[in-house]
């Protein structure tokens, strides 16, 4: 039953990041300076900002940022965490030392540091969060298969293929079904939505950092807004800005994309 | 089946090369990008010179030029001009300043991961420990920085760059940076997953049959599977560093990064990338060196018994 539960959350958070972001306006709605900072209960269901904007449109603007290329980083996760589970099974000396050549390789850096470059290096019009989630994806994809192969491994890799063999199932039954989908799922999903998780946050930091210094983000275009801008506009509330709101609103996000990794992780749990 | 000597041996390969990668590949990108590296700097359409400048900073004759040149000076210690952060000032003194920083913050921050990880290894840190620190471990690190920065608003003000101040920022960033993003988490767990299976196997029954401990058994096996597990967490948390450190306005060596990349300083950032790589390689020849003592430990002969 709890996994039914936390797999609905899952799934209704995750719809809710794609909703918000279809239903995204291109671009903000008129200052309204009557309105502004207006609470919650003055302009629901979020309030708004310093010139009197809904916090709502930022939220939607910041979900539609996010909601694809994190997918996307998340799927690139789930493919190579899917391979090097594979690859374990089948056995092969050379594929598991290239995987871990690959690893080693590709891990030796800190991440941050290689998306940054990444980022700088982006011409202007190829700028946006896609190539930045593809990037830490890319990084993170060796995390997922070593521990894919791990979980092969334990399970007998090609011994455990040969046994099944032997009990006349076909090799696609066994790879797809009780390699991948019985054994490797709880892992490979659980990396993949922990890397949606990981670039959502990324684009967080990167956009915050950005708007700390007043200069362009790397992930979106300028008149799109990030959640960031609505974490930045509620940190002013320890200036004695009335943006506490704000600040509810953008903590929220963050648990909410938080809560639903963990619910995804709770969900595809081996039995 | 491999030779236990090729996996450290690889890794020691990959820790001389790295320091001379990072920059060449940087180098190699700055010349693929579209348009003429010293247009970067100084574009022709709003000033002018910009040939003399391309010559001045060995930006006229090609990457392997450019790479050579940047190489050689690196090794004696001159790593260039900034071309747009603090532009013409030196990046070696940027850097001397902001290495001391990013390394302090990183070391604060590890000490606890490293009590945490001795704690699960030994049993020490219960299991009902893991729940806690992974909720706390979920929020990123961007808000565990705004959380400690807020802090020292409130606290100090104006005065927030005084050397109290400072050192508090340290504490807190490092304090953000161990617990942001599941590090002290994703340590503890890792490393107690390692070692309760390390636990089951029939040797360590047997040597507590004879008498012996059992971290006396298992250690020497897990050992080198801990060392990589912890050198991804300081990749982990140097990572981290870019953003406490923007964030909590702590001068060193991710700052120094950041602000390169925001202004498309090439000249800051093959430098900060350069200090990023050469830290990574002392971590890889750490790793190397604890796995060849570790093969050597546990392949000496034992010491003959009288009969």
């Amino acid at each position: 039953m709890s996994r039914l539960i936390s797999g609905l959350f899952a799934t209704s958070c995750l719809a809710l990041l794609v909703v918000m972001g279809m239903f995204a306006p291109e671009h903000l709605a008129q200052p309204d300076l009557s309105m502004a900072y207006a609470s919650p209960s003055e302009l629901p269901p979020f309030g708004a900002d310093n010139r009197g904007r809904p916090l709502l449109e930022y939220a939607q603007q910041g979900a539609r940022v996010v909601a694809l290329p994190s997918m996307l980083g998340g799927l690139v996760v789930l493919f190579f965490g899917t391979l090097g589970g594979l690859l374990a099974c089948v056995g092969s000396g050379r594929a598991q030392a290239a995987v871990q050549g690959f690893g080693e390789v590709v891990g030796a850096l800190p991440r941050l540091v290689v998306v940054l470059v990444v980022a700088l290096l982006l011409p202007q019009d190829m700028r946006g969060l896609t190539p930045i989630a593809l990037t830490w994806a890319l990084l993170a994809a060796p995390g997922a298969m070593d521990e894919a192969a791990s979980v092969a491994g334990r399970l007998g890799g090609a011994r455990f293929v040969e046994a099944l063999r032997a009990h006349g199932f076909s090799r696609a039954r066994i790879y797809l079904y009780h390699i991948v989908a019985l054994n490797l799922r709880p892992v490979v999903v659980r990396q993949a939505i922990e890397t949606v998780m990981q670039v959502v946050f990324l684009e967080i930091a990167l956009s915050y950092l950005a708007l700390s210094d007043s200069q362009p983000s790397f992930t979106h275009n300028d008149s799109v807004r990030s959640w960031a801008d609505i974490l930045y506009l509620g940190y002013q509330v320890i200036l004695d800005v009335e943006t506490g709101h704000a600040l509810a609103l953008g903590l929220g996000l963050v648990g909410v994309v938080a809560l639903m990794s963990l619910s995804v992780t709770w969900a595809v749990r081996a039995r | 089946m491999q030779r236990w000597y090729v996996r450290p041996l690889v890794r020691l390969i990959a820790a001389l090369l790295l320091p001379a990668a990072v920059p060449a590949v940087i180098t190699a990108l700055i010349w693929a990008l579209p348009g003429d590296p010293a247009a970067i700097i100084c574009p022709p359409e709003v000033c002018s010179g910009t040939e003399e400048l391309a010559k001045r900073w060995n930006l006229n004759d090609g990457p392997v030029h450019f790479f050579t040149k940047w190489t050689g000076d690196a090794l004696s210690g001159d790593f260039g001009r900034s071309w747009r952060l603090q532009q013409g000032a030196p990046v070696a003194p940027m850097l001397i300043e902001s290495i001391p920083n990013t390394a302090l913050l990183v070391l604060f921050s590890f000490v606890p991961i490293l009590l945490g990880v001795i704690g699960a290894a030994t049993r020490v840190l219960p299991r009902a420990a893991d729940g806690l620190l992974r909720v706390l471990g979920l929020p990123p690190s961007v808000i565990f920085a705004l959380a400690a920065s807020a802090v020292i608003t409130i606290k100090y003000g104006s005065a927030a760059f005084g050397d109290e101040a400072e050192r508090v920022k340290l504490v807190l960033g490092a304090l953000a940076l161990g617990l942001a993003d599941a590090a002290m988490a994703g340590a503890v767990s890792g490393v107690r997953g390692l070692m309760e299976s390390e636990r089951k196997q029939r040797y360590v029954r047997f040597g507590i049959l004879r008498g012996e401990g059992v971290l006396q058994n298992t250690l020497p096996n897990a050992l080198p599977a801990i060392i990589g597990q912890l050198r991804a967490r300081v990749l982990h948390l140097l990572s981290g560093a870019v953003i406490v450190e923007v964030v909590l306005q702590i001068n060193g060596l991710g700052d120094l990064l950041w602000g390169g990349t925001l202004y498309q300083d090439f000249g800051v950032v093959i430098a900060a990338a350069f200090g990023f790589a050469v830290i990574s390689a002392a971590l890889l020849i750490t790793q190397a060196l604890v796995e060849i003592g570790v093969a050597l430990h546990v392949r000496r002969a034992p010491k003959a018994v009288a009969s």
